[in-house]
């Protein structure tokens, strides 16, 4: 049965706003603690990527989802694994290795994936999400409940191959793929002037056959509204749409990273279009919430994340034999209900 | 319960970092999360925020210290709010100290010569090197006790193949059924007298259950290579005493109370023995000596050795010319040496030139020790614990403190009359101590 | 019983599978109107639509990409690389994507990539390859070559069925010159079991592919001469048939080890590797390895001949062997 909604409003009810900034808070708090106090405790180790001054993609982008919708993130997605329902605690514990996660210490970063939830994690070769949202789109199609695919990539990333065949692909299969484009600026220390020949990626949309369009990242009700309408589009069974979200990497590339290499002037221009501080004036302007209500919801968070750290920190670390398990998928699954086929086969 | 600090990994190829900033001094308090040092790597600056709450009780790494990645860089003394370790983790590495740890073995052949022997008992043939096979033809002239020598080959260039060997264990049954009423079974062929290249048993202590495998740090092996060195070296041989502590007791106890007011630190039973042991070896100049070849070399300074147990090892910091300090010199040397062997700020000097070694079996509840002589000292002495027990006193039992003290000595050069008559004098110092300890 | 080749062992196996699962479907260049460069899937589009046979673009990434996200979706996908030569513009999604996923998080990926390999054929250095080895060295994939039409009915079942990602070669010398008897019920033969093609006692050959056959032609002319070989076909080379192995060693004592593949970093290492650790007692001889040269697969007929493995130079190392 085809599903009636076919896009969230562009003018979000009060509700949903408060839930972005919620997630929008959440996100950049999070991982505040992450890259800046935990990482340098030496409680996580490893890579860690943040997507710092970029919230406002992964809220708007993922809020626009139902049920049955696949989302394919990238590592400057945090909120789009909370809104989908992963745990702080689950996301934190991952991040510290810890055996009881959805990884079970396997992966770090947001290498975090569950078919039930609806979300495929990459793989660090970037570039690889786009063709496996073209299968997933593929099978959606068929089962014509008019759910989509969103897969989320960096403007680094579009320079590889495997992107340009997916976009091909779901062009020409008319796939009901949304590719969201962070163009953050730079792809570690490569700006975009040395990344691609064209002034903005919009343009490759059309190469493709499909509507390609330039929005402000930073605005989340510009997000939100943008990726409502593609989504609305490849509910109806119009094929796919390419957005390019224009953002900016407020962090370096990890956090090892000191980005150097970003001219300090970028830096302070963006920082005035921080999108939390934008959507705070609008809610604070519109009067949808005070003040205080803003204080409190910051302390709530505050609160959240303190007990979802103090819950992943109390997480034993996996026994060194597990590190043998689960390699393939059988009757006797390591990984127990996870592992076997999650979704029945449908026609 | 204290935290460790560590120098975090910024960075997947980065190996260490240098502190550039204490942000808080020894003894000053921090909040969690709160700054607490900086630091500087190949890839990034950074201001480390402190993993809990507490006083920072130790600093060990100083600024403009460069050091590897998770090396512990301080302590902090929480108040509950520390994080434990969680479970399973690894083994932490603990930094080596700054110290050599105890003095440099003898020169001894280091190799344990592995004596590879054949299996299968002495009887079992072996093959040499100049018949030509294969590791199934050996294995199956093992298994029938065939001497290869004996075997014919057809094999390339003569060699005995599996055909052959099987040729011949069949003739040489039906041979000796033909045989049946001669002399009993087919000789055993004698081991061939040149050296074999025998297959080598499996390895000693080889264990078929599950293990954790633990490579030792530096200072484990120094120690482990020093015992058993010091074994092989010389001729132990033990003797105990046992002594009455009451005098030692109760000067301690009238007099520590004033001792710490004046000295800053706590007055412990160490002092008392060391210098009962300097004043013995007076007496007995033997115990201070070394061997050298078919020599015995005399040292006139008494350099006496402190044993400390470590969480990581053991360690012998020694207090110098102690013949020359008296009661409170040597109680600060004590002191002193013991804060630094703990904090980890002894020097190269500092457990070099022992000539004699004192240690303390007795601080972990053993009433008394046969321990290793310390080379390239003759003799060692172990402290028991001091316990009250029932003696007899006057043909009475009577409740005294008292301590067991053994000598571990060299009977190379030192022999039992001698070994007691140093014991001995100990024990009458102890005894009848009267120094004055202020 | 019908007589079948090679190639329509396979074509049953797909098509069976195919009405058997509504999961299971096809995507690849060329398979669907035209039925593939080798007609492996002719007729498949009529009877079941083009929603189940996709033509695709060239575009091997995205290929095994869609193959990847269908199988998380539910689906059994069955992605033909045209060559298995053009398998290497899909690496990074087989290895990286594919291979890993459910060691990382646990999801089942039952998808099965496919494709014609192996040289013989005058097809040059792009047609002609054998590059199996770069998934047998990936930890979560399998990897399977049948040898014979029997097999490769069976085995093209038990991998659509796999709820793991599989490699399936395809020789493609072999597709029209082998023939027997294929049932046409449903059979499945395990993935990860080794078969005796021929039993003996004084040499084995393990090998796989159509080395199969070269080793069994070799075993019949040394047959005349007193020499008794036993053929070891793998099957499947991820996860190999370790027991299997071991077994023909110890009861032969001298081995070889065949195949068309390059030499090094090549199956056989692995093998003889294996037998010097675990049957190193049972060895009357050296491992010997026959194998391809380090080169590419040159195009020339006296080139691409030289280049292979054939019967000849079996039997004159077996009967070296033989003689040690």
């Amino acid at each position: 049965m085809r599903s009636t909604i076919l896009a969230r409003s562009s003018t979000p009810d009060a509700a949903t706003l408060e839930r972005m900034l919620y997630y929008l808070k959440l996100t950049r708090e999070a991982e505040l603690r992450i890259e800046q106090v935990l990482y340098r405790q030496g409680k996580i180790v490893g890579g860690v990527y943040v997507g710092r001054g970029q919230e406002a993609i992964g809220v708007g982008s993922a809020l626009q989802l139902i049920e049955g919708d696949v989302v394919l993130p990238s590592h400057r997605d945090f909120s789009s694994f909370l809104i989908r329902g992963f745990s702080l605690a689950d996301i934190f514990a991952n991040w510290m290795g810890r055996a009881d996660t959805p990884t079970r210490g396997r992966e770090n970063t947001l290498h975090i994936g569950d078919m039930k939830r609806g979300v495929i994690p990459i793989i660090s070769p970037l570039g690889g999400t786009s063709p496996v949202a073209c299968g997933v789109g593929m099978v959606l199609k068929r089962r014509g409940h008019g759910n989509v695919a969103l897969v989320h990539l960096g403007e680094g990333t579009t320079s590889l191959g495997q992107v340009h065949e997916a976009m091909n692909m779901a062009g020409v299969m008319k796939l009901p793929v949304v590719f969201i484009c962070n163009n953050n600026g730079y792809a570690y220390s490569t700006p975009v002037e040395k990344q691609f020949a064209v002034r903005n990626l919009a343009v490759r949309g059309p190469a493709y056959g499909m509507p390609g369009k330039t929005i402000d990242g930073n605005d989340v009700l510009v997000v939100y509204g943008a990726v409502g309408e593609a989504v609305a589009r490849a509910r109806q069974g119009k094929g796919p749409s390419f957005l390019e979200c224009m953002t900016f990497r407020m962090t370096g590339h990890s956090a090892h990273d000191a980005a150097e290499y970003v001219p300090a002037r970028l830096l302070r221009e963006w920082a005035e279009k921080d999108p939390i501080q934008r959507l705070e004036k609008y809610l604070l302007t519109e009067n949808i919430l005070t003040r205080q209500q803003i204080n409190d919801l910051e302390r709530r968070i505050q609160a959240e994340i303190d007990a979802a750290i103090a819950d992943a920190e109390a997480r034993a670390l996996p026994k060194g034999e597990t590190a043998l398990e689960g390699v393939y998928c059988g009757p006797d699954c390591w990984w127990g209900k996870a592992g076997v086929r999650s979704q029945k086969s449908e026609v | 319960m204290p935290t460790n600090v560590i120098m975090p990994q910024m960075g997947e190829s980065v190996a260490e970092g240098t502190i550039t900033k204490w942000l808080r001094k020894v003894g000053e308090p921090v909040g969690r999360d709160e700054p607490l040092f900086e630091i500087s790597t190949d890839k990034v600056d950074a201001e480390i925020p402190s993993p809990a709450a507490g006083i920072l009780s130790q600093i060990l790494v100083k600024e403009n210290e460069t050091v590897a990645v998770n090396t512990v860089v301080g302590v902090i003394d929480g108040e509950g709010a520390a994080v434990a370790a969680p479970a399973t983790e690894a083994e932490e590495e603990v930094p080596s100290p700054p110290a050599v740890p105890a003095a440099a073995p003898p020169p001894t052949s280091a190799a344990s010569a592995s004596v590879v022997t054949a299996a299968g008992g002495p009887s079992a043939p072996t093959a040499t090197l100049e018949v030509r096979s294969s590791p199934l033809v050996r294995r199956i002239a093992q298994d029938n006790q065939v001497d290869l020598t004996q075997v014919q080959g057809t094999g390339l260039g003569g060699r005995i193949s599996k055909k052959d060997i099987l040729a011949y264990v069949e003739q040489r049954r039906s041979a000796a059924a033909g045989r049946a009423t001669a002399a009993p079974a087919p000789s055993v062929q004698p081991p061939s007298a040149t050296p074999a290249a025998v297959q080598p048993a499996p390895a000693p202590g080889t264990f078929a259950g599950p293990t954790q495998v633990v490579p030792m740090t530096p200072m484990r092996r120094q120690i482990a290579e020093h015992m058993v060195a010091s074994k092989r070296t010389s001729a132990h041989v033990y003797t105990v005493f046992e002594v009455e502590m009451t005098k030692v007791v109760e000067a301690r106890e009238r007099q520590r109370g004033e001792f710490e007011r004046r000295n800053g630190f706590k007055l412990t039973y160490t002092p008392f023995f060391v210098r009962a042991a300097v004043e013995a070896i007076r007496e007995t100049p033997v115990i201070n000596s070394s061997v050298d070849g078919a020599n015995l070399v005399y040292k006139r300074d008494v350099n006496v050795g402190i044993a400390v147990a470590l969480e990581t090892g053991l360690i012998v910091p020694v207090i110098k010319r102690a013949d020359e300090k008296n009661f409170l010199g040597i109680a600060r040397a004590v002191q002193d040496l013991a804060e630094r062997a703990r904090t980890k700020r002894l020097s190269v000097e500092d457990v070099q030139g022992g000539t004699f070694t004192i240690t303390n079996p007795g601080s972990f509840g053993g009433l008394f020790g046969l321990p290793i002589i310390n080379q390239p000292q003759v003799a060692i002495l172990g402290v028991g614990a001091i316990e009250k027990r029932p003696v007899v006193r006057d043909d009475a039992i009577a409740i005294r403190s008292m301590a067991y003290l053994s000598l571990s000595y060299d009977h190379r050069v030192v022999d039992g009359a001698v070994a007691e008559k140093f014991l001995g004098r100990i024990k009458q110092m102890l005894e009848n101590w009267d120094e004055p300890v202020l | 019983m019908p007589v079948l080749t090679y190639l329509e062992a396979i074509r049953q196996g797909i098509w069976e599978e195919m009405e058997r699962d509504p999961s299971v479907f096809l995507l690849g260049e060329d398979i669907g109107a035209y039925g593939g460069a080798f007609k492996v899937t002719a007729g498949m589009l009529e009877k079941f639509g083009e929603e189940r046979v996709i033509d695709t673009p060239i575009s091997e990434a995205a290929i095994v990409g869609a193959a990847v996200g269908a199988a998380l979706m539910g689906m059994r996908p069955v992605a033909e690389m045209q060559f298995m030569d053009f398998i290497a513009c899909g690496f990074d999604q087989i290895v990286n994507m594919a291979a890993k996923m459910h060691y990382r998080w646990g999801p089942a990926v039952p998808m099965v990539v496919r494709g014609p390999s192996g040289a013989g054929v005058h097809g040059g250095p792009f047609h002609s390859q054998s590059n199996e080895m770069w998934f047998v060295h990936t930890p979560g994939l399998k990897v399977v070559m049948p040898a014979t039409a029997y097999d490769a009915k069976g085995l093209i079942k038990a991998a659509i069925r796999d709820d793991n990602p599989v490699i399936f070669y395809e020789h493609k010398f072999l597709y029209r010159r082998i023939k027997e008897e294929v049932p046409e019920e449903d059979y499945v033969i395990p993935i990860g079991k080794a078969a005796v093609r021929r039993e003996g006692n004084d040499m084995a050959v393990i090998t796989y592919g159509a080395m199969v056959w070269t080793a069994l032609e070799a075993a019949q002319e040394l047959e005349k001469d007193g020499l008794s070989l036993e053929v070891v076909d793998l099957r499947t080379l991820l996860p190999y048939d370790e027991e299997a192995v071991l077994a023909s060693v110890r009861k032969c004592n001298k081995v070889i080890l065949l195949h068309e593949d390059t030499r090094t970093g090549d199956m056989a290492g692995e093998l003889a590797a294996l037998i010097a650790e675990k049957a190193f007692e049972d060895l009357d001889g050296p491992i010997l390895r026959i194998t391809a040269p380090d080169t590419p697969v040159p195009f020339s007929p006296p080139l691409e001949e030289y280049f292979l493995p054939n019967t000849r130079k079996v039997i004159e190392a077996a009967r070296k062997l033989a003689e040690f």
